[in-house]
């Protein structure tokens, strides 16, 4: 599915490490930790000045147009986010008053199908996954979001040792099944 | 696709039909979007031609002997029409022209789809998502509810407030104006509450807004329509919605009576340039789609109001609707129609009543144009 959003994957594939792996993966965890234990001052810090966050929406085809499965740039996505955007959005739970998020979610992100790429730029990989978002909210509504992300990490000298520099997510939904999107992926 | 006239409009629109096979009922087209020189029923394969003409059925001669094509096509929505772009059908053949059923609603409507030459288009692509609420909730709040924004969406206003401010100065504007219409439609504004926009839809947008659109609506639909009115919601009844400049447009389609699929549009002028056109988009999908960090609030208050409903008791509970009851107008030298305070449930009023009627209603010559009067609701509030 993640075919249909440009990869900066680089055409000649450096092999990687079981270490690199190994780092690579403990950082998505412990990121997704983070959302999940609503850190999300940490998390903001993780992401790169010059972040996209997207998520198109989907659109069901027939399989002769399966390459038109995914709302172009120039149409409805369900986030298309900036570093000022992102920024706007935990503000706003910070305030006490964001309701779909007072009192919060409970959400757990489970990450899995790690594959890394090599890119052209140095210290930049190209990181596709799976991912699970369960949120259950109040007495017992109950959203799990299912789809793959494809992100750009940068090596950093933060505490974490990378930064987020890209996050294109692709959920496994045309129709929301739920009453907003008030979680992060 | 561009259309030379609303006559070669209609005519097109003429084949629009029911995604129903007339053999056993299978969804004919179940994808969202596509190219097909006909359609052919995954069931049995009865086969239909684009416009919805039955046209060929599986072992007719051996089977059947004959089957009446023309009278098992699928069924045709039976009264069309448009107004300003948008397309309105019906499935009732009986129902008045919608010339008649928009009404004094048309002046209104106008100050989004009639604003500057050239009118207004689509983004592409469509937020759909489901709330577990009733139809009505989301109707009534874009038909008159102002009144919950200061308060449902104030989060969104506090955040972007410079660092250090004081939230509780996070002030809304106060002054404005609500319409009632007779059939049932609504809508609510303010007035002369300039950079409104700016704070939710950011400058490029804003920008837009004030010095290419407003001058040329002032030009066109006059003093208060293109100078002072501001944040307008507006719902056309039954469920059809809108935010005029903030440009979200949705059908709230109810899916039985604790269901809505909401389907909304980002709308922007045609002649706007390519780069307001994506502003406006981001904008729109940042604040009033399922993620906007406006609309996320809508739902968590509906549906929570759906599930209490489901209570015996709970259910049976009046509630209170009486805001602005004794100041409705018809004398406002501006604004055309039945008029009250901004903040006011005077248009939820008439959506309700309107509602109450054509439920009551054996048929439309049985309904006035006029749905129930104030009066008669206010007997019932100072009756309980
Ligand atoms: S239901 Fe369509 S062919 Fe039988
Ligand atoms: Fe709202």
């Amino acid at each position: 599915m993640l075919k249909l959003i440009p990869s900066r994957a680089a055409s000649a594939q450096e092999p990687t490490s079981p270490e690199l792996q190994q780092e690579i993966e403990q950082f998505l965890y412990r990121e997704a930790m983070m959302l999940d234990n609503r850190e999300f001052d940490d998390w903001y810090a993780l992401l790169a000045d010059d972040i996209h966050y997207y998520m198109p929406t989907r659109y069901t085809r027939g399989k002769r147009e399966m390459d038109k499965e995914l709302s172009l740039l120039d149409e409805a996505a369900l986030f298309d986010e900036d570093k000022a955007s992102i920024g706007l959005r935990l503000r706003r739970l910070t305030t006490g008053m964001a309701w779909a998020e007072e009192p919060p979610s409970r959400t757990r992100h489970m990450i899995s199908n790690v594959q890394i790429h090599t890119t052209d730029v140095d210290g930049e990989y190209e990181i596709e996954c799976c991912f699970m978002v369960y949120r259950n909210r109040l007495e017992r509504q109950t959203d799990i979001f299912v789809g793959a992300r494809r992100d750009i990490l940068r090596r950093s000298d933060n505490a974490e040792g990378w930064m987020l520099a890209r996050r294109l997510m692709v959920l496994d939904q045309s129709t929301l099944l739920s009453n907003n999107l008030s979680v992060f992926f | 696709m561009a259309f030379t006239s609303k006559v070669r409009l209609l005519r097109i629109l003429s084949s629009l039909f029911m995604n129903q096979c007339r053999h056993r009922g299978m969804r004919l087209c179940r994808a969202d979007a596509g190219n097909s020189k006909a359609f052919v029923c995954s069931y049995h394969g009865w086969a239909y031609d684009i416009a919805g003409k039955l046209v060929d059925v599986p072992f007719e001669d051996r089977a059947y002997g004959k089957v009446d094509k023309e009278q098992w096509s699928p069924i045709k929505v039976p009264c069309l029409d448009t107004y300003k772009g948008l397309i309105f059908g019906c499935w009732d053949e009986q129902v008045p022209p919608l010339e008649e059923h928009l009404g004094g609603m048309k002046w209104y409507m106008d100050l989004m789809f009639d604003r500057v030459e050239g009118g207004t288009e689509a983004v592409g692509g469509v937020h759909k998502w489901v709330i577990d609420c009733n139809w009505k909730f989301a109707a009534e709040q874009f038909c008159s509810d102002m009144y919950h924004a200061p308060f449902s969406h104030i989060s969104p206003v506090i955040a972007a407030m410079p660092p250090g401010a004081d939230p509780s100065q996070a002030a809304w504007p106060m002054e404005g104006r609500q319409f009632s219409d007779p059939n049932g439609h609504g809508t609510g504004f303010f007035l002369n509450a300039p950079g409104f926009l700016q704070a939710l839809l950011g400058e490029e947008v804003a920008t837009y807004y004030e010095e290419t659109s407003r001058p040329e609506a002032i030009a066109r639909l006059g003093e208060i329509r293109g100078a002072q009115m501001d944040g307008s919601h507006m719902t056309v009844f039954p469920s059809l919605s809108f935010l005029p400049a903030i440009n979200t447009l949705r059908a709230w389609h109810p899916r039985g009576p604790n269901q809505i699929e909401v389907w909304a549009l980002t709308i922007v002028d045609k002649k706007a340039p390519a780069s307001v056109k994506d502003a406006y988009r981001k904008a729109v999908l940042r604040t009033f789609s399922a993620g906007g960090i406006l609309e996320q609030d809508d739902g968590e208050n509906w549906t929570e109001i759906q599930k209490i409903l489901r209570g015996h008791k709970a259910r049976q509970t009046l509630f209170n609707a009486q805001m602005g009851i004794d100041n409705d107008r018809h004398d406002d030298p501006d604004l055309p129609g039945k008029t009250n305070y901004v903040y006011s449930e005077m248009a939820a009023r008439g959506f309700y009543g309107r509602w109450q009627e054509m439920m009551m209603a054996e048929s439309w010559a049985d309904l006035s144009c006029g749905g129930v009067s104030d009066d008669s609701i206010k007997g019932e509030a100072d009756n309980a």
